[in-house]
């Protein structure tokens, strides 16, 4: 327990260490460079408290900037959740109807969402456009990952069961399910990266005037550096702590997995 | 008096290789019957379509004169790989046999803690597979098997992945459990000692496309003394057998 802790305590402090030392680096660097498109540290500071006190051009603060993208994250990744791994686990269920319809998905996957956005103009309007976006970001990685955890389900796991006279669904509730979510949350923690990633392209067509992305596009309009810098850090450090989350969580849901358990 | 159980005559084929051709026996009741055979001679197959998960192409396997099927019979499988349910406890583990059959709760898990006693593992009712050895995982595998009250009992080579040492074990163990709770075993094995040292009858199978190629009954007293000279007689006769090349 101790050990653990004191292993905890160093991958912390390691963590802090390595950055104080990209900042010393950044310091240094934007110094050399003296320029208003690399801002120093204190300067990015100073945005950061002026977008939280003042808000943006329009007054809005970064607060309801981080919010109103915060919601629409959850409603894109929610939607892409809800579709992906029902529609993953059908398809791995069926493994030959996911084969025999291939060619209408898998192209699909392959169209970057900022392609997209044309045509998510011209038939959504508002809420739904960012919800679109962020769900064509999310749902591949999640659908996916389902899908081909299905296939890999150990089937002496599945003859258990089948021996002993368990119905199908059974097997899929009992067997199936739990086999394969570990990889459904792996599937959708990548998913919820690409979400954000897709947070600057949604937030480009929603429309309304708030949003971390929305943000970044005023500021990158007037060429103000420290600001957009502010912007991406927001959208970095959210991940980060989204991303924290979503392992604790894992760990203690999927606490018989060894792997998992024993570090 | 003992009657038959369990009758087999089947043939399987893998796209056009021949992988079983034409096994025929039969199975008395309460009877530890034996099978071995080379590697890679279709034995896992043959473990497979005795359990009903697997069909013959052609033949069958009756229990009582009917058509094996798990959804009827109570069947009860050990197979060769490690095959502990990661996500369940060895309680829940060894009473998932009970659950799919809709036992009440209660009674569920005392058979389970019997039959954890009965493979000598009380007091690992909630530890999961990754804290406990692969013999250890392979007992519960066992006490699964048995917690059904199985009419069939199906082992394929269940010590195949444990060192010689918790192999012999293991077989001393499962010798014990035979003894304890009487069931109709089929156990199959590419190790001619362990078939020995277990069978109330060996049938000896040959290599690709397997068939029946030799029986013997095995008349010795229990337990077995792997050093006897009637041990190592019998012994000796079935390796003959194994290595006679057509």
């Amino acid at each position: 327990m101790t050990e653990k802790r004191k292993e905890l305590f160093k991958t912390v402090g390691y963590n802090i260490l390595s950055l104080i030392v990209v900042g010393i680096l950044w310091t240094l660097f934007s110094h050399w460079q003296h320029s208003p498109f690399f801002p120093t540290l204190t300067t990015i500071w100073k945005a950061f408290v002026g977008l939280v006190q003042y808000g943006d051009v329009e007054h809005i603060g970064l607060g309801a900037h981080i919010w109103a993208s915060l919601v629409r994250i959850f409603a894109g990744f929610a939607a892409a959740c809800l579709l992906g791994i029902p529609l993953g686990l059908a398809l791995g269920l069926k493994p030959k109807f996911y084969n025999r319809t291939r060619a209408i998905l898998e192209p699909v996957r392959f169209i970057p969402p900022i392609a997209w956005i044309p045509m998510a103009i011209v038939l959504l309007v508002g809420f739904s456009r960012y919800v679109f976006l962020i769900w064509l970001g999310a749902f591949f990685p999640v659908f996916i990952t389902t899908l081909l955890s299905v296939t890999r389900v150990n089937p002496v796991h599945i003859n258990v069961a089948k021996v002993f006279g368990a119905p199908r669904w059974y097997i899929i509730r009992k067997i199936v399910i739990p086999s394969v979510l570990p990889d459904i949350a792996t599937g959708m923690r990548v998913g919820l990266g690409i979400a954000w990633m897709c947070i600057v392209a949604a937030e480009m067509i929603g429309g309304e005037m708030v949003g971390v992305g929305r943000l970044i596009l005023k500021y990158a309009e007037l060429i103000r550096m420290p600001e957009i810098i502010v912007g991406m850090l927001v959208i970095g450090v959210i991940g980060f702590f989204m991303n924290e989350v979503f392992i604790v969580v894992e760990r203690w849901v999927f606490r018989w997995r060894s792997e998992v358990s024993i570090d | 008096m003992t009657s038959q159980l369990v009758d087999v005559n089947i043939s399987k084929k893998f796209s056009k290789m021949d992988v079983l051709n034409d096994i025929s026996f039969t199975v008395q009741e309460n009877e530890f019957l034996v099978i071995v055979g080379p590697t890679g001679c279709g034995k896992t197959t043959l473990g497979n379509i005795l359990a009903g998960i697997e069909k013959p192409t052609t033949g069958h396997v009756r229990i009582r004169g009917e058509e094996i099927d798990p959804h009827i019979h109570n069947i009860s499988y050990v197979f060769q790989e490690p095959s502990c349910i990661p996500w369940y406890t060895m309680i829940q583990d060894v009473t998932m046999g009970l659950t799919i059959r809709g036992d009440d709760k209660t009674k569920s898990v005392a058979r389970g803690k019997e039959v954890l006693k009965l493979v000598d593992m009380v007091g690992f009712e909630d530890y999961y597979p990754w804290q406990i050895s692969g013999g250890m995982k392979q007992r519960v595998a066992i006490a699964r098997a048995y917690a059904t009250n199985p009419d069939f009992l199906i082992m394929d080579e269940p010590f195949g992945h444990l060192d010689a040492q918790t192999r012999y074990l293991m077989q001393i163990e499962i010798m014990r459990i035979w003894g304890q709770e009487k069931k109709t075993v089929v156990f199959i094995t590419n190790n001619i000692e362990e078939g020995v040292y277990l069978a109330s009858r060996i049938i000896v199978l040959s290599k690709l496309p397997a068939r029946v190629k030799a029986e013997y009954k095995v008349d010795l007293p229990r337990p077995r003394d792997l050093t006897s000279p009637e041990f190592l007689k019998a012994r000796a006769e079935i390796t003959k057998e194994c290595e006679v090349v057509e």
